[in-house]
């Protein structure tokens, strides 16, 4: 039986999707490891599908400011994957690439924020080399895009692309600790509801 | 319907209908758009979240998620509680296109596709446009006052400005 909404997804293809986002952080944190020179754990993976209001409370409001890569994902999955990175990221990064610092958003120059583009460029590569690897789908990246503002329009950026199919916004993916403390960058992947079932049947999960 | 005074907070894919005393506010349209629709004469007003152009779903559910249904829903809400269709007007914001994705995408704009579409259910439904801040890449809060039928636009690193 194929999903037509994400709340069909039973209790094996959920720990199936947590996986997936569990290996695809793994390997996204140990490239971040490469870039930052320290060891980089991730917190537990979350698979979370939210109602649209639901989700700008998670994030944490809708005004708050914060910066945005984000990779449209197409081939044999459709999806949107971003890396949403707060200040204490984007300085942990800024620090170790570039020896600087900012204090706000507004500051960053033109090489800062190409750095911040590079960093969640490979984060998501690497999540879907990971996820490709896994299930031999094969699927193309968009040329990454960065976005500085309200998080409540950034994260209506994948719930308005799939707006049609659904009510709720899905979000596989963790959060970083790094030199002991934790690193709030979210890495996400909203995928369409028809690449999910694509998706589990590759992997061998799909009830039906 | 809340206190006078009181702040309405219209939510995605939602509408609250306020009235003289009352203040509307919805946060972080980035390619959605706010519709603040109102009666001159009553000062009635709605504000309206939208986020796609053009209401395809079976069963219809949802009609606020929609330019064309969550328009038309709340013009016959704002009827129902006295307004006459003929002095309402309108004021929008939003349809922003918040990431530089690669031209020739198949995925398009939506931004501008609500923007249109806005536009055009607008005019089908005979309400007049008075004012409008609307594309390019940044995100906007919108707030409407009833009482003075103004609109205020927040935006990151941007002055609030009246339309």
């Amino acid at each position: 039986m194929e999903i037509k909404n994400y709340s069909d997804l039973d209790a094996l293809e959920m720990d199936t999707l947590r996986e997936v986002g569990s290996i695809g952080t793994g390997n996204a944190a140990t490239a971040l490891s490469g870039l930052l020179g320290c060891p980089v754990r991730i917190t537990l993976p979350e698979v979370r599908i939210m109602g649209y209001n639901e989700a700008i409370d998670w994030i944490g409001g809708p005004e708050n400011v914060t910066a945005g890569v984000l990779v449209h994902i197409s081939g044999d999955m459709g999806g949107i994957m971003l890396a949403v990175q707060p200040l204490e990221f984007v300085n942990a990064i800024l620090h170790h690439m570039l020896g600087n610092q900012v204090d706000s958003y507004g500051q960053l120059d033109e090489l800062q924020r190409s750095a911040l583009v590079e960093v969640g460029n490979i984060m998501i590569s690497t999540f879907i080399n990971a996820l490709t690897g896994l299930s031999g789908m094969r699927v193309a990246l968009t040329v990454p895009s960065i976005t500085v503002d309200m998080q409540g329009a950034i994260l209506a950026v994948p719930m308005a692309e799939y707006g049609g199919q659904t009510d709720y916004l899905m979000t596989i993916g963790g959060n970083f600790i790094c030199d002991q403390y934790e690193l709030p960058c979210r890495l996400l992947l909203s995928p369409d509801i028809r690449s999910l079932n694509y998706l589990l049947q590759k992997l061998g999960v799909s009830n039906g | 319907m809340g206190k006078p005074g009181q702040k309405l907070v219209v939510k995605i894919a939602d509408m609250q209908i306020a009235q003289h005393g009352e203040e509307l506010i919805t946060y972080a349209l980035g390619s959605c758009i706010g519709i603040c629709l109102q009666d001159k004469v009553t000062k009635l007003s709605a504000l309206i979240h939208i986020m796609l152009p053009i209401n395809m779903e079976a069963g219809r559910k949802n009609t606020m998620k929609y330019a064309d249904t969550g328009i038309r829903e709340t013009l016959k809400q704002m009827e129902a509680r006295g307004a006459r269709k003929g002095n309402i007007v309108a004021k929008v914001a939003g349809g922003a296109k918040m990431f530089d994705t690669a031209p020739g995408s198949s995925l398009g704009n939506i931004g501008k596709r609500n923007v249109e579409s806005v536009h055009l259910v607008l005019k089908k439904e005979g309400i007049r446009l008075l004012a409008e801040d609307v594309g390019g890449t940044v995100a906007r809060t919108v707030s409407f006052d009833p009482s003075t039928g103004q609109a205020t636009v927040r935006s990151y690193g941007k002055p609030d400005h009246v339309i």
